[in-house]
């Protein structure tokens, strides 16, 4: 596939004869000397190359342990922003807990008819109160406060940026870079620094949350705006608008869509990340699967992702009542004069709801009312334990398929990896780079990888030490057959659904549900299912990936122009021809794109999935939270190598999805 | 197959006497849920807004008769959303009909088998669209090859073919861009050559030139005169380009609300037109470009003649020769024998009457 781009890639030179041979001459020659000499050095990563960075890390850290209180970067910056935001998540929490459950219902269900009819209210109303039943509320109000600080901040600092970039290409181009590289990362990365400068709890969960939900505002803002066609800024500016009028009178209003999509993406974003920021000890939802999680107790995880479920649905169907109008109408839209009424009435359910609430002294749903389902989950788990996982006919039972999975797939693949001469591999993905895109990507490729060998190696394993790099190739592995999995499994469907309504139309509401999942709920069933282990966190990857792979693949073939395949059926082209000649080749560059998420989200999935025993890099980084003293060194080196990971896996099958447009101008 | 063709007639709808290459009985096209049942119904004839208030239904074509001579060229014409492109694509059930039948060279198409159907679309008719459906991720030579390459020739067959056919639309040596290199009026000559490359029975074009300026549009129109006096292929024209319509058609059919209000020759469209639609479109059209001399010729009389000429040639083409000359030209029809005379005061009355 690498290949058959790259050829086509540097098709604006001659390729043919002699000038051709000249072209691959010199590339050739020098691949095949950086493999004889990957082959003939040490197959094992030198010591000498550490370049101690863990001594380092933890060094700095101890210095800011021990000048937290005392040093003027603390004083006078990281704690003051601290408390600046942990007052904010408490004000908020102050609220909804003034609010209790019926004010909260009534503001959802106030939303929810506002922005999408009584379809989004009624079923963001019962989601909330699902919430309620599960008896989780009030961890649940405390992902919320965290999540609309964060939300709220990464407005402030998004929308900005994003007209900026909307009308400067400069710019653009500058931010382009940054976002790009800040959403490839796997949140997991960004929770080591944050915790070294803010602290503990709701700060860095916050501050990590706004790291991820900026690119979705700063990108969909500046989209909308640069949407607006050409045309209407002329209309305005005949008409003597100033900048600043033209972007309040013509330019937002005309981009209003994009950007309620915008903040439809950036909540459900951030949402997905409070989740897993709770590894920093906030007493949120997340917190509780974890805990759940680590003490291998699927019935006490289970209810509070359910809830995370819940509240993931009732954010988005609230969210998205624009985007949903269009295809189909709510059942009852309000009349656009009438909007100020509805907000009012709204408002005043709202309050007349807390008002009863505050008299009758509810502060939680009575105790008649939850129910408490982790004892029944947890028969469930014993009764799956008995028959799913061992000796079922034919398929032999989840644990078989996850022994088969770890023991003829995943542990021989991770061996061969890490027999491998590690220059070799560097070399290999250099080449994988060049033919891709060409000689700074191979570069990059390489650095990034190289990088990973000077991180140097922490203890356990075989002879007491065990190199960084080795986990590394164990995390690849992982990441590896995931993808494989995943894409084998995505693709047909995703063309499936592409060309047959009748699939898109079964397919669409599994997709667009797992689309707003935290990824960490995706962990609890395969716990459930699966037992710990490896082949767990792979299962999870995949259930995570396959959704959006699906979607993205179906969308590539649908986006095809209608006229080229017209024209191939009135020539005769069966649906097989039709499928091959026209539909793949033009939907290329949308499915690679598709591949390539697939890819970041399984990276990002089998990081987190260290939390049920897959081990390798996410496992290191993960420890560094829970003892910062000894292991926040080693956490940070494997924090990097996993950003060196991504950033290889990420920028090699974006070149695939970017190669030239084909279907320019059709 | 060409073969078959017969020489044309002056207007060959009326022929009769040769089996019709295309033959149209009662087609409809209705979208919309369970669209059989408005077919024929008298729902069918209320007014498009309530009958889509009502059911849910969309009437694009009703109940279309039609058959095309081998070797004619058919023009249909009518405003945006009259049911053309419905029509067009319907001949090879690119958009299935909801009812009524095709017969393509006496082949049922409506009730053919999907191999058959295969058959007629590779080798027997071939479309040229309005927004050209070129594969922009194939070169020229790959695009014009492109239904050869589904009748399965090989390749070198097929990439001679291609070249010829590209050299015939004066592309000759471009074979190895890519369609985005190229202009509209360029591109749409790919649209035509990939069209003839399969050397097919019936072109079938739907608004083919509505993309391009007018220079072009006249260019491309001059090379489907050139096809259809070379190569007799049959011809069914989209246009709503009523010049285009004049210009190319043996018989123009007009449409409205789905369904042909008028057909006939170019004259009899302006001449008589049929209702105050057609007449408002044919309003600011001169008599003397659609008016054959047949239609304004004497009986032969004594002579002496200033010269021969064809019996379908326009009024406004002897203009010239009548002027400068004393004598009455003598009609030949396409035999050569004579059947008439025609002298100034015929010419004359025509375009006097032109601004009626
Ligand atoms: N898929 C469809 N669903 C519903 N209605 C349709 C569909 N396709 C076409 N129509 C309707 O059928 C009518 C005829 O459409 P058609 O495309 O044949 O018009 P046309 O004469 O080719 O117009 P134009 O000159 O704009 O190409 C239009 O009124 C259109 O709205
Ligand atoms: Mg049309």
């Amino acid at each position: 596939m690498a290949v058959a781009t790259a050829s086509t890639a540097t098709a604006t030179a001659p390729t043919f004869g002699a000038a051709a041979s000249r072209r691959w001459t010199t590339p050739t020659l020098v691949f095949v000397a950086l493999v004889a000499i990957a082959v003939a050095v040490d197959p094992d990563v030198p010591d000498w190359l550490d370049v101690g960075l863990q001594t380092w890390v933890r060094d700095r850290y101890m210095w800011t342990v021990q000048n937290s209180n005392t040093s003027w970067l603390f004083t006078g910056v990281f704690n003051p922003l601290s408390d600046a935001i942990a007052w904010c998540v408490e004000s908020v929490q102050w609220v909804l807990r003034g609010l209790r459950y019926p004010g909260v219902l009534a503001l959802t269900g106030a939303i929810g008819w506002m922005t999408g009819g009584v379809r989004a209210a009624v079923s963001g109303v019962l989601a909330v109160l699902g919430v309620a039943v599960l008896g989780v509320w009030d961890p649940a109000m405390v992902t919320l406060s965290i999540m609309l600080t964060a939300v709220a901040i990464a407005l402030l600092i998004g929308v900005p940026l994003g007209i900026w970039t909307a009308r400067s290409d400069r710019a653009e181009r500058v931010v382009r870079t940054f976002l790009d590289t800040a959403q490839v990362m796997p949140a997991f990365v960004y929770l080591i620094p944050v915790t070294i400068f803010f602290g503990i709890r709701y700060p860095p969960a916050v501050v990590a949350t706004v790291v991820y939900a900026v690119p979705p505002a700063v990108r969909l803002t500046s989209l909308g705006l640069r949407q607006v066609p050409t045309v209407m800024n002329e209309v305005g500016e005949s008409f003597g608008c100033t900048s600043w009028q033209q972007l309040v009178k013509v330019q937002l209003p005309m981009a209003r869509r994009t950007l309620l999509l915008g903040l439809n993406q950036v909540i459900m974003m951030a949402f997905a990340i409070v989740v897993i920021a709770s590894l920093l000890g906030a007493d949120d939802l997340g917190n509780l699967v974890l805990k759940g999680l680590q003490k291998n107790d699927v019935g006490a995880a289970f209810v509070p992702g359910l809830a995370i479920v819940l509240l993931a649905v009732a954010l988005d169907r609230i969210t998205t009542g624009e985007r949903s109008a269009s295809s189909r109408p709510p059942l009852v839209r309000l009349p656009s004069v009438a909007w100020r009424t509805g907000a009012l009435i709204g408002l005043g359910t709202v309050v007349v709801a807390t008002l009863v609430a505050k008299v009758t002294d509810h502060t939680a749903l009575p105790g008649a009312l939850t129910v408490d389902i982790s004892g029944s989950i947890n028969d469930a788990v014993g009764w799956v334990q008995d028959n799913i996982r061992k000796d079922v006919p034919i398929i032999g039972g989840t644990e078989s398929i996850n022994d088969v999975l770890v023991a003829d797939v995943l542990e021989p693949l991770r061996e061969f990896l890490v027999w491998l001469p590690w220059l070799l591999i560097v070399v290999t993905t250099a080449i994988v780079a060049y033919l891709s895109k060409g000689w700074r990507l191979a570069a990059g490729c390489a650095l990034c990888l190289a990088a990973i060998g000077t991180m140097g190696d922490i203890p356990g394993g075989e002879g007491g030490r065990t190199q960084l790099w080795d986990l590394a190739m164990d995390t690849l592995s992982q990441v590896l057959v995931a993808i494989v999995v995943s894409v084998a499994i995505a693709l047909p469907l995703g063309i499936w659904a592409g060309r047959a309504d009748r699939v898109q139309r079964v397919l669409r509401p599994f997709l667009d549900t797992a689309q707003v999942m935290p990824q960490f709920v995706y962990l609890i069933p395969v716990l459930f299912l699966f037992g710990a282990g490896r082949g767990a966190g792979v299962v999870a990857s995949v259930i995570y990936a396959v959704p959006p792979c699906i979607r993205l693949t179906s969308l590539g073939l649908r986006e095809v122009p209608i006229a080229p395949r017209e024209a191939a059926i009135s020539f005769g082209a069966t649906r097989r021809q039709e499928l091959v000649k026209v539909q793949l080749p033009l939907a290329f560059r949308a499915i690679m794109l598709g591949i390539n998420q697939t890819i970041l989200m399984v990276l990002a999935t089998v990081i987190i999935a260290a939390l049920v025993g897959a081990g390798a890099l996410g496992l290191v980084a993960y420890e560094g939270f829970a003892k910062p003293i000894q292991k926040i060194g080693q956490s940070a080196a494997a924090g990097l190598s996993i950003v060196g990971l991504a950033i290889v896996l990420d920028r090699i099958t974006q070149a695939w999805g970017t190669g030239p447009d084909r279907s320019r101008r059709e | 197959m060409r073969g078959l063709c017969s020489r044309r007639m002056g207007s060959p709808g009326e022929g009769g006497a040769v089996e019709p290459m295309i033959s149209v009985r009662g087609l409809w096209k209705v979208y919309g849920h369970r669209a059989e049942r408005i077919v024929g119904s008298p729902e069918a004839d209320l007014p498009r807004r309530e009958l889509e208030a009502r059911t849910g239904c969309v009437v694009a074509m009703r109940d279309i008769d039609l058959d095309v001579a081998p070797g004619e060229v058919f023009v249909v014409m009518g405003l945006s959303g009259s049911g053309k492109s419905t029509l067009v694509r319907c001949l090879t059930r690119l958009i299935e009909p909801t009812a009524g039948t095709v017969t393509i060279g006496g082949v049922d198409v409506t009730a053919a088998t999907d191999a058959q159907l295969l058959d007629i679309r590779r080798h027997r008719v071939s479309m040229v669209f309005q927004h050209f459906g070129l594969l922009p991720h194939r070169t020229l030579v790959d695009n014009v090859a492109f239904g050869l390459e589904l009748q399965g020739a090989d390749k070198r067959t097929r990439r001679a073919t291609a070249a010829s056919t590209l050299e015939l639309v004066g592309l000759h040596g471009m074979g190895a861009s890519k369609p985005h290199q190229l202009s509209g009026g360029q591109q749409q000559r790919v649209g035509l050559a990939r069209a003839l490359a399969t050397d097919p029975d019936i072109l079938l074009f739907d608004e083919p030139f509505s993309a391009l300026d007018p220079l072009i549009r006249r260019e491309m129109q001059d090379e489907v005169i050139r096809l259809r006096r070379d190569v007799r292929t049959t011809m069914v024209f989209i246009t709503h380009d009523l010049g285009e319509a004049l210009r190319l058609g043996d018989r123009i059919a007009i449409m409205r609300d789905g369904r042909f209000v008028q057909v006939g020759t170019p004259a009899e469209v302006v001449l008589e037109p049929a209702d105050d639609y057609v007449r408002n479109f044919v309003r600011d059209v001169p008599r003397s470009h659609v008016v054959p001399v047949a239609a304004i010729m004497d009986p032969l009389g004594e002579g002496p003649y200033a010269g021969d000429v064809a019996a379908e040639t326009k009024v406004r083409d002897i203009v010239a020769r009548v002027a400068v000359s004393e004598h009455p030209l003598r009609v030949v029809d396409a035999d050569g024998a004579a059947v008439g005379c025609v002298d100034r005061i015929a010419v004359l009355s025509v375009i006097a009457n032109e601004d009626l």
